[in-house]
């Protein structure tokens, strides 16, 4: 009736690397389901947790993309009092296009110049009667390139204008330039210090909830323990259910965010008249995307990963 | 099989928990561990698997002393010994095939089909082949009992440890338990049994280490042909 030899007991054979990593994820698996309960709490906090953050970095990417839509306006004019024969015109724009920095030269003729103005003077056009073009200045406008919209850039950039020969008179709003470039700094080390306190809290709540689940099943990691489980075979289900979750909420937090942003904030721009570029909010850049996604899988790998040493610490010694 | 020299043990700020003992187990013995509750029956076993580490003096499991051992070498004397809790220790979301697997899962060898065969073997010699696929508290005492046994027994271990295995059960199924126990013994486990079950002791014949109060009363006589 009962096994006599040792001879009759199976044989045990050595698994791969390959099996051993198909048992622990069939394990986490399992685990995932049969603690349902636990699972959704842990995956809805961190589902939670994510979308504040990507609804705060939504908004700070779509504060940047405003910034930059404005910084635009940063640009160098050079008047003349007189117009440019088209010789000089092609010149001087070859030599200023060949200044480093350079984005755009735009010449503007009296006539262009004399339209704008009138634009500007809608419903008044009356003022304009009888003054004719030839009293309006000519003038190149000059866009920068990104890099070259800080204050110290600028005053770098004119002054390399202003050696060149036969160059008008330079004017730029230097006062709003610095006034905006403050602006600038200031939003972002706001936007840092919040978002850095977000992702603090975050990681602290993921990780305590985490900690409570895998304190939910301190029989299952002492019972390993006691038939002779090593500490990484012990963690290794976990860790990967932690990173699987920590996956799931991610991309759970995403759709969320997803939908939010297709529902409200797509053309929540029309009446903030936030980014009249762009009609409405623009959604996270794939780069955002997938920095939450890997964030959130290690949120749960970490957070497993910290929960896991306490424990296993307390039931081995 | 199991020695003790001069062991102290003190929990916390609390008067020592176990002085001065010392005994030994030859290999392939069947000895009894008896004493009140609060001896110290619990304690004991646990310094034999390293849950415990003694204040003072030296635990040697098979030559190996277990004070010196790593934090990685445990597990590997661990998987030398099977021990029956008096709680039975089962975890109640797997179903009782589980249970019993979980012991050659962990030692990471064997493919599912060995460690299926293995399980069913030794489910079949507890009698509970029917059950395999039932969670543990829709089992009775006994058959709970049966599993932990089967989680012990089931990779063939050189020391199995049970701490009052037959606490809550009736006649019929500690005659059942001790069966197994003195089958496993045949087989060449060494089996150390804690219980204050008087009756037990006295049917079985074997060799009784009694403690009270965490000292040594008696390490009884070691008896070579208990194998019979």
């Amino acid at each position: 009736m009962r096994k006599q030899s040792s001879g009759k007991r199976p044989a045990m054979s050595s698994p791969s690397a390959q099996g051993r990593f198909r048992y622990f994820l069939e394990r986490a698996i399992a685990n995932m389901r049969q603690n349902v309960f636990v699972n959704i709490v842990t995956v809805g906090t961190i589902t939670l947790a994510l979308l504040i953050v990507s609804l705060f970095l939504l908004l700070f990417v779509n504060l940047e993309n405003a910034a930059e839509n404005w910084s635009e306006k940063v640009q160098v004019t050079i008047y003349y009092d007189k117009e440019l024969t088209p010789q000089e015109q092609s010149d001087l724009k070859t030599s200023i296009q060949a200044i480093p920095g350079t984005s755009r030269v735009n010449w503007v003729g009296r006539d262009e110049a004399m339209r704008r103005f009138k634009g500007r003077l809608k419903g008044q056009e009356t003022l304009l009667d009888g003054i004719r073009p030839e009293v309006l200045p000519t003038s190149f406008e000059v866009s920068l390139k990104k890099a070259n919209r800080s204050t110290e850039a600028i005053d770098q950039y004119v002054t390399s204008l202003k050696k060149l020969p036969n160059i008008g008179e330079v004017q730029y709003g230097e006062e709003w330039v610095r006034r905006f470039n403050t602006f600038l700094t200031f939003m972002r080390i706001v936007g840092g210090l919040v978002g850095g306190f977000l992702v603090l809290a975050v990681v602290f709540i993921v990780s305590n909830t985490i900690r409570l689940t895998v304190y939910a099943r301190r029989d299952e990691l002492e019972i390993m323990s006691l038939v002779g489980a090593t500490r990484l075979f012990i963690k290794m289900p976990f860790l990967l259910e932690g990173l699987m979750q920590g996956l799931v909420g991610g991309v759970l937090s995403l759709l969320l965010l997803l939908s939010v942003h297709l529902l409200f904030l797509h053309n929540a721009g029309n009446f903030l008249t936030f980014n009249p570029a762009t009609a409405g909010l623009s959604f996270l850049p794939v780069e955002y995307i997938a920095a939450l996604l890997a964030a959130g899988a290690l949120l749960g790998f970490l957070g497993s990963l910290t929960a896991l040493r306490r424990f296993i610490n307390e039931i081995t010694g | 099989m199991i020695q003790f020299h001069n062991l102290y043990l003190a929990y916390q700020r609390e008067a020592s928990a176990l002085q001065n003992i010392s005994f030994r187990v030859q290999r392939g013995e069947f000895v009894f561990l008896t004493g009140p509750s609060g001896a110290g029956k619990t304690t004991l076993l646990r310094l034999v698997y390293g849950a415990l580490m003694p204040t003072r003096g030296q635990v040697l499991i098979d030559g190996q002393n277990i004070t010196r051992l790593t934090a990685s070498q445990l597990p590997f004397l661990r998987r030398t010994i099977g021990v029956v809790f008096q709680d039975f220790k089962l975890l109640q979301n797997r179903t009782v095939f589980e249970n019993v697997a979980i012991t050659l899962e962990v030692q990471g060898g064997g493919s599912k089909a060995d460690i299926g065969k293995r399980v069913m073997h030794i489910l079949r010699q507890m009698g509970m082949e029917s059950k395999i696929h039932l969670t543990p508290q829709r089992l009775s005492g006994g058959e709970q009992q049966r599993i932990a046994l089967a989680r012990a027994l089931v990779n063939e271990p050189k020391i199995l440890l049970a701490d009052e295995p037959t606490g809550n059960l009736d006649d019929a199924n500690k005659q059942q338990i001790m069966n197994i126990f003195k089958e496993a013994n045949i087989r060449g486990t060494t089996v150390v049994v804690a219980t204050h079950d008087r009756r037990l002791i006295e049917q079985a014949h074997y060799r009784v280490i009694r403690l009270q109060n965490g000292e040594l009363l008696d390490a009884g006589e070691v008896c070579d042909a208990q194998t019979e």
